[in-house]
């Protein structure tokens, strides 16, 4: 009976087949996470991260298919705002605008930012772009082990 | 249908794993039944993972208590008669047990903590009717078990053998707190933490690698008991070994006063009733269901539940647990930067965790991780201080101020408290179920009176500390007394007059039953009870493996 598909492992109860996403919407999360790293650090994003942000990405719509919607919501909010502000003002607009924090979300940009933009922070912060701003490990980063005289963490000794 | 099994074990935690570990080493054949209440959550799930690195919600936070019944919503469990001990967030009722959340931390106890009566004369209170140079040698054991990270020269306490793997180096973060404490010649060392460390054998056990997700660690570097007990069913070779999730044990059966026969248990899907026999039972549940499950235990020979004496009743009663106290002051300025880089601590002193504090409450000091003052953050938090910089909006020159801008610090005390029979947890009515399937618990914990004096005496010791270290504004942030070292609800005794179980952990009276829980400690210490528990299965496994 293993091999019935009732028997799969499931975190819901999508088709894995229906909720992929499209990669006209993974270019435009790409370039989202991408201008995270261009609006808050000193280093460039890397294209080697574009398969990180992938499998996190079909790891969120694994756990929730609803995601797919959240991420084809936060192309078009970012295409709009584009539109009108011009690509800068308009990720500025969705990265800073104060009033979009509501908990829950209750406009389709704030739940481009808090569902998608937010949560692309702690990936791209736990990728290294926490990096710019002192540290040598942060919470998420896969740092490496504890091997003397390569401690990949600031110590008193270094 | 009956199942029959050499040995029944009731709970599925560090205790159940290392015991079943240590009996099938010496016996592979040996037909063990481990009976848990709770079911299996994914470990080491890198969906799971990203998860709780997004959201801060770990995967098996629905097998902890629901808060108290309140105004504000349904919940479970009946605090009685001014009780101060949360259940909610202390323990997982789980496959694995609470070793799913715990934080790692692995302290002896101190030779003095076997004597306590004999040094404090405190009224209620027992010394432990075995010795620490009885158990020293089942530390070094546990500690090679459980897989601790440590320094081996530190002899506070005395050790005789090597942690397996070498210590975490101090972060640049303890540097204030350790100039600090060098200045007022307080003693400091690194913290002994469960991590596994790199390894020349062929353990299946992934070092650490500093991911900061511990409560749910994407490699199981961290000990888990669960992950041990998958790695037995796999790998072991043990024909005879076998584990049911969603198995409450509703009785103990007994033949007689001195003869354990077995268990009965329910599916909680099915509801199906199902006896075991067994030639010996462990009691290896947490302290609290340990006790709960003895009191449901009535037989004609046991009137008040197993292990309850006519006079006495002390099943459930002398309930302990530690009080976490925040203390927290501000430094002006961060010009490093300072910010968590992992996501346990790496500094820890023992000086107040002394003979000489032993009759006030002893406690243990702990540096956490410190924050920005921007931002109201709480400890444990797996969010930092930049990402909630960025999160809520703040732009780069925002964010450069607020991360070398004021900081937090702070110390966290373990504080020891002293049993008295008025504390106790008990069963509510058979039919009071918790969102688990288990019966509810009534809990009763009330500090000592002198309790607040104490902590203003520690504020006392501790404000020294932050006026070195150059902060100001030192305050104590929060102090809660969490289910998490829950204890001493069945202690081990030298006579039934004080005690449940004897020096070998078996109930008085009875010759085939045995408790293995925090619950028979005779006093809990100012330190984290897993290494302890451990140490104390390992000893019972040599016990039994002599018979």
């Amino acid at each position: 009976m293993e091999h019935r598909k009732y028997n799969r492992k499931a975190y819901h109860a999508a088709d894995p087949a229906d909720v992929a996403v499209s990669q006209a919407i993974f270019n435009d999360m790409w370039e989202l996470f991408v201008q995270i790293g261009k609006f808050w650090g000193k280093t460039e994003v890397v294209e080697d991260l574009r398969t990180d942000l992938l499998v996190f990405m079909n790891n969120r719509i694994a756990m929730d298919p609803s995601y797919l919607y959240d991420y084809k919501n936060a192309s078009e909010v970012i295409k709009e705002l584009i539109y009108e502000m011009g690509e800068e003002k308009g990720y500025e607009s969705l990265f800073t605008d104060k009033s979009i924090l509501d908990d829950p979300p209750t406009t389709l940009k704030a739940r481009a930012r808090q569902k998608v933009s937010n949560e692309f922070i702690v990936l791209y912060l736990s990728l290294g772009g926490f990096k710019d701003y002192g540290a040598e490990n942060s919470l998420g980063y896969i740092g490496g082990a504890n091997i003397k005289g390569k401690t990949p963490y600031r110590t008193i000794d270094k | 249908m009956k199942k029959q099994v050499d040995i029944l074990i009731i709970g599925s935690g560090a205790a159940a794993a290392s015991l079943s570990q240590r009996l099938l080493e010496k016996d592979p054949n040996r037909s063990i039944l481990v009976l848990e209440a709770g079911i299996k959550v994914p470990m080491k799930d890198y969906k799971l993972y990203q998860d709780y690195l997004v959201t801060g919600t770990y995967p098996y936070q629905f097998c902890e208590d629901l808060n108290y019944p309140s105004i504000f919503g349904n919940g479970e469990n009946v605090p009685v008669g001014g009780n101060q001990l949360q259940l909610s967030g202390g323990r997982a009722m789980m496959f694995g047990g609470s070793t799913a959340h715990w934080g790692g931390w692995s302290f002896r106890l101190k030779p003095e903590d076997f004597q306590l009566y004999t040094n404090t004369q405190i009224e209620g209170t027992i010394d432990w009717p075995i010795s620490y140079d009885d158990l020293e040698p089942y530390y070094g054991q546990a500690e090679d078990y459980i897989g601790v990270s440590g320094d081996s020269t530190d002899q506070v306490p005395p050790r005789t053998t090597k942690y397996p793997f070498c210590e975490f180096p101090y972060t640049l973060e303890d540097q204030g707190t350790i100039e600090a404490f060098e200045k007022l010649g307080l003693d400091y060392a690194h913290m002994p933490i469960a991590r596994h460390g790199i390894s020349d054998t062929d353990s299946p056990h992934a070092p650490c690698k500093t991911t900061g997700t511990c409560k749910y660690c994407p490699f199981g570097a961290r000990y888990f008991a669960g992950n041990f007990l998958d790695e037995m069913l796999k790998y072991g070779s043990f024909p005879n070994f076998e584990i049911l999730q969603g198995a409450i044990v509703d009785r103990i059966t007994m033949s007689s006063r001195s003869k354990a026969t077995g268990a009965v248990y329910h599916d909680k899907f099915t509801t199906d009733s199902h006896t075991v026999e067994a030639e010996t039972v462990i009691v290896a549940a947490g302290s609290i269901e340990a006790a709960k499950l003895m009191q449901r235990s009535v037989t004609p020979e046991w009137p008040e539940g197993v292990g309850n004496q006519k006079n006495n009743n002390l099943v459930g009663k002398n309930l302990v647990s530690h009080p976490f106290v925040y203390w927290e002051a501000t430094l002006p300025e961060n010009p490093q930067r300072l910010q968590p880089e992992m996501d346990f601590p790496t500094f820890i002193s023992r000086h107040f965790d002394s003979k000489e504090q032993q009759p006030f409450g002893k406690f243990l000091t702990v540096r956490l991780n410190s924050f920005s003052d921007q931002f109201n953050m709480t400890t444990n938090n797996q969010v930092s201080t930049l990402t909630k910089a960025m999160q809520t909006g703040l732009n780069r020159e925002e964010i450069d101020a607020v991360t070398t801008g004021p900081l937090n610090v702070q110390l966290i005390t373990q504080v020891e408290v002293f049993t008295k029979t008025s504390n106790y947890v008990s069963n509510t009515a058979p039919n009071v179920i918790n969102h688990l399937g288990m019966q509810e618990t009534n809990v009763h914990y009330v500090p000592d009176s002198g309790f607040e004096n104490r902590l203003d005496q520690i504020q006392t010791l501790l404000n020294p500390v932050f006026n070195e270290m150059g902060a100001t504004n030192f305050r104590k942030a929060s102090d809660s007394i969490r289910a998490d070292h829950a204890a001493c609800v069945t202690r081990m005794s030298d006579t039934p007059e004080t005690g449940v179980v004897d020096k070998d952990l078996k109930v008085f009276d009875t010759d085939n039953l045995y408790v293995l829980s925090n619950g028979s400690f005779s006093s809990l210490g100012a330190i984290n009870p897993t290494i302890t528990l451990t140490a104390l299965s390992l000893r019972l496994g040599d016990h039994l493996n002599s018979k």
